[in-house]
């Protein structure tokens, strides 16, 4: 439990010197490891858990955008104040300790849930390199948005694939009509209006920057406000 | 005739069928979890439910449905026209990716109107040792119930041992485990829930879904089709 304690102010300190970045995301990382070698599964259950490795996700996923974007300090420090958010979030939710039930160990329902969260942390750099854009109108913004977007689709995309699978597998049907399946839904054909949307010359530049932003506000409700606010088969 | 070609062939008309259909669902996503009507949407298909509820609960679904169908068009007039296009091997490439994953979006399409018109679902409890009668009136019977459970309680995992009989005679036995259902002729039990105390009794689930194969398929068309077109963008950056 202290990784995870020492993981917040460690991003927070990043702020000031970068190292601790590497070491707020080694740490965060270490106790993952550890949680899931302790509970001898994935440790992706409930909100202690989803938020730890989706903060986690962010930060590396920030690092090859940090290099693309030639050390943009302010954009490495959006990313931080993000991931320090996220791990006192994490901080303060309920450990969920007690064993996978027998139905949900299998790796489809493992990759499902794995692809999820790593598509969220992209649609968040995404959003915060829409931020940066707007504000300063910096057009390689926009074709790495573009980048974090797309790769998040795809692997957001293989996770509802492979959650149909095991859903079939387990409970008899690839797709239920719940809130969290119908937020699902919305999320993705948001972000392919915004794959369609910024190909039209109406929509290219701030319009589209725009809808990569306003889709991470989708990616949170589904994930979160579904979960702790609506009666759904994906609740925490 | 020319007008509904450019209609339909049209990347503004994809932009605000999009924008509409997700305006619906958005719709729906607050009706839906105000109202008790949606508890019964999973038991039976899904046309059928739509048309035994009254309107005001299902006409973001009816408009969803509707939307739907014009971006069907759209999506293969698009694609059709995109494909025919001639351009070099490399533009082609690029161009066909994006159809394979339209195409994907076609088979899933199929897969949700076929469940939604077809599919079956019922339900039975059943103590071991005892027989269910299936749709087709072949029988199920459960011989052996085993759930194993850790010295806090919980279940670590569960068999449960069927045989399936038609006209008295044993066709095949199976053993039922988590995420291993028991398929015969179109038909899918699964173990929806077990009780070990005070008798060992399984709540099953009988259920035919015929959309899971075209969604599979469609499923397996988007990998392919979304890896190609990552790939092919990733190709094109490296090319001075």
């Amino acid at each position: 439990m202290w990784l995870s304690l020492a993981v917040f102010p460690c991003y927070l300190l990043s702020l000031w010197r970068r190292p601790f970045l590497y070491l707020g995301l080694s740490l965060q990382l270490t106790y993952l490891i550890t949680r899931g070698l302790a509970l001898e599964r994935l440790p992706l259950v409930g909100p202690h858990d989803t938020l730890t490795f989706m903060a986690a996700a962010m930060i590396a996923f920030s690092l090859p955008f940090y290099a693309a974007l030639k050390r943009h300090a302010r954009f490495s420090n959006a990313v931080s104040l993000f991931g320090a958010a996220l791990s006192i979030f994490a901080l303060v939710s309920k450990q969920h300790n007690a064993p996978l039930p027998p139905v949900l160990k299998i790796i489809w329902f493992e990759l499902h849930v794995v692809l999820a969260f790593l598509s969220y942390a992209l649609f968040g750099i995404a959003a915060v390199l829409g931020c940066f854009l707007l504000k300063e109108k910096e057009k390689s913004f926009e074709m790495l948005q573009y980048k974090a977007i797309l790769v998040g689709y795809c692997l957001f995309s293989l996770s509802v694939i492979f959650g149909g699978i095991w859903a079939y597998l387990a409970w008899g049907t690839y797709w239920l009509w719940t809130p969290k399946e119908l937020w699902t839904t919305i999320l993705w054909l948001f972000y392919s209006l915004y794959l369609h949307a910024r190909l039209h010359q109406w929509w290219t530049g701030r319009p589209a920057v725009v809808l990569g932003i306003a889709g991470f506000g989708i990616v949170m409700f589904t994930y979160l406000g579904v979960s702790l606010l609506m009666k759904s088969s994906h609740a925490f | 005739m020319k007008q509904g070609i450019q209609f339909f062939t049209s990347l503004r008309t994809t932009i605000w069928l999009l924008g509409l259909q997700i305006s619906m669902l958005l719709a729906g996503a607050f009706i839906m979890p105000v109202n008790e009507a949606f508890q019964s949407i999973h038991a039976v298909p899904l046309i059928q439910w739509i048309r035994e509820q009254p309107v005001s609960v299902t006409w973001w679904m009816w408009g969803s449905i509707g939307l739907l169908t014009v971006l069907t068009a759209n999506t293969i007039f698009c694609s059709v026209q995109s494909v025919l296009k001639k351009r070099n091997v490399f533009q082609w490439l690029l161009i066909v990716s994006p159809q394979i994953i339209h195409l994907s979006f076609l088979f899933m399409l199929i897969a949700h109107f076929a469940s939604a018109t077809g599919g079956f679902e019922g339900v039975v409890v059943a103590r071991e040792g005892t027989a269910v009668v299936l749709p087709n009136n072949a029988s199920l019977q459960i011989k052996v119930i085993t759930i194993i459970t850790d010295s806090h309680g919980y279940m670590r995992d569960w068999a449960v041992d069927v045989g399936y009989l038609s006209k008295e005679n044993m066709i095949k036995e199976e053993r039922l485990m988590p995420n291993q259902p028991f398929f015969w002729e179109g038909f899918g039990v699964y173990v929806k829930d077990l009780q070990a105390f005070p008798e060992k009794v399984v709540f099953l689930e009988i259920s035919r879904e015929p959309g899971a194969v075209w969604a599979l398929i469609g499923g397996a068309t988007f990998m392919v089709g979304i890896v190609t077109l990552l790939l092919l963008k990733m190709k094109r950056e490296e090319q001075p």
